[in-house]
């Protein structure tokens, strides 16, 4: 797995870094009070667990799944739809959504427009990754790890064809892995 | 929304698609922008961006182009962002486009749009290496069924009497359009 990697483009060490920073900063934000980390399914998930660990405050963590274009539900509803919504409320609740990346941030603005709709006190993202050549919707990151090229990468959560997701790193998959020549 | 326009490029049609599918509105080609004018003031050349997103208040331009072929669409961009500074448009190459349909998983679709088969007429495939995209070796699923793709900008892009093809006219390329998202949706 790690030979499909042509280069890496951020190591473990230099993520866990950034993830204790942003830790101690979201820590330091909401420090009067509790906050809801809402993870963003399936890509997020280490992330979501490392993240939670560096916040030395109080958290509740809650989980959402929403299909992707071009997956199976595309061709029976054409819409959007979620595949797996919150657990419980977060009407009056200190929100923040935690995402692995964001690119064309349509997927972010429909969760927005959607968990807005419930209610909470207030509503932030983190963001470990942010892909700015894709963007289509632009979303304000209240805390970003780290701004990358547009590269099709891998690991670290993130997948190609549902693999790769189990690497310590975030690296960029080899070209002729998707395509030849 | 509703009614869906003549689409130049099957591109356009699946980014119209993907857009409905993540409820965000959008209009066809609303406006055309005057960008050059002779000493008349007649105008001599225009840019009609694809699409306007009204909620958000920006336009997009679509170009599949290969890469080394977007130098036109780049200064008629830069041209329009001279003369209307308030005007936010969002040019999206092929490259981007392409990898958007890798992320979500639609790889035929990311190989007809490569910029390079997927943009040439047919009777100029056979000058044009071939660029094929490999579905990796384990399985993936939803892999979209090929979208039947036509020509719209390897042309505008070619110096006049540079192709022993002349450009199709744009009601040919809005038919051809029309029948590949046609083509798209009953797949």
């Amino acid at each position: 797995m790690r030979a499909d990697v042509a280069d890496i483009l951020i190591t473990e060490e230099q993520i866990h870094a950034k993830v204790a920073e942003l830790g101690g900063r979201i820590g330091a934000d909401y420090s009067s009070s509790s906050v809801t980390l809402v993870s963003v399914l399936k890509g997020s998930l280490p992330f979501m667990a490392d993240l939670m660990r560096a916040i030395k405050m109080p958290v509740t963590i809650d989980l959402m799944e929403v299909s992707s274009y071009g997956g199976a539900s595309t061709e029976t509803s054409g819409l959007v739809r979620i595949l797996k919504d919150l657990s419980s409320s977060i009407a009056g609740k200190d929100v923040l959504i935690v995402e692995d990346i964001i690119d064309t941030g349509l997927t972010l603005n429909y969760l927005l427009r959607y968990l807005r709709g419930k209610s909470p006190r207030s509503l932030r993202i983190c963001a470990l990754l942010d892909k700015p050549a894709r963007r289509l919707v632009e979303i304000n990151i209240d805390y970003l790890g780290f701004t990358i090229p547009d590269e099709f990468v891998v690991g670290y959560g993130l997948d190609f064809g549902e693999f790769y997701r189990n690497l310590p790193f975030i690296g960029v998959l080899r070209r002729e892995l998707y395509e030849t020549t | 929304m509703t009614d869906q326009p003549r689409f130049a490029h099957a591109s356009e049609a699946e980014l119209a698609r993907i857009l409905n599918y993540y409820g965000v509105r959008w209009e066809y080609e609303p406006r055309t922008f005057p960008i050059l004018w002779n000493t008349d003031g007649k105008v001599v050349e225009s840019f009609s961006p694809d699409f306007y997103l009204p909620e958000l208040e920006v336009y997009v331009e679509l170009t599949t182009l290969k890469q080394s072929l977007v130098r036109r669409k780049n200064r008629k961009l830069r041209r329009l962002r001279e003369l209307y500074p308030d005007i936010r448009v969002k040019l999206f190459y092929g490259k981007d486009f392409r990898a958007l349909m890798l992320k979500y998983g639609r790889f035929d679709l990311a190989a007809s749009l490569s910029g390079l088969e997927g943009q040439l007429m047919p009777e100029r495939l056979d000058r044009q290496p071939s660029l094929r995209l490999a579905v990796p070796a384990r399985p993936v699923e939803s892999a979209a069924p090929r979208l039947p793709v036509v020509d719209r900008e390897s042309a505008e892009a070619e110096p006049v009497g540079a192709s022993d093809h002349p450009r199709p006219s744009r009601g040919t390329r809005r038919r051809r359009g029309r029948r590949a998202f046609i083509g798209a949706e009953e797949s």
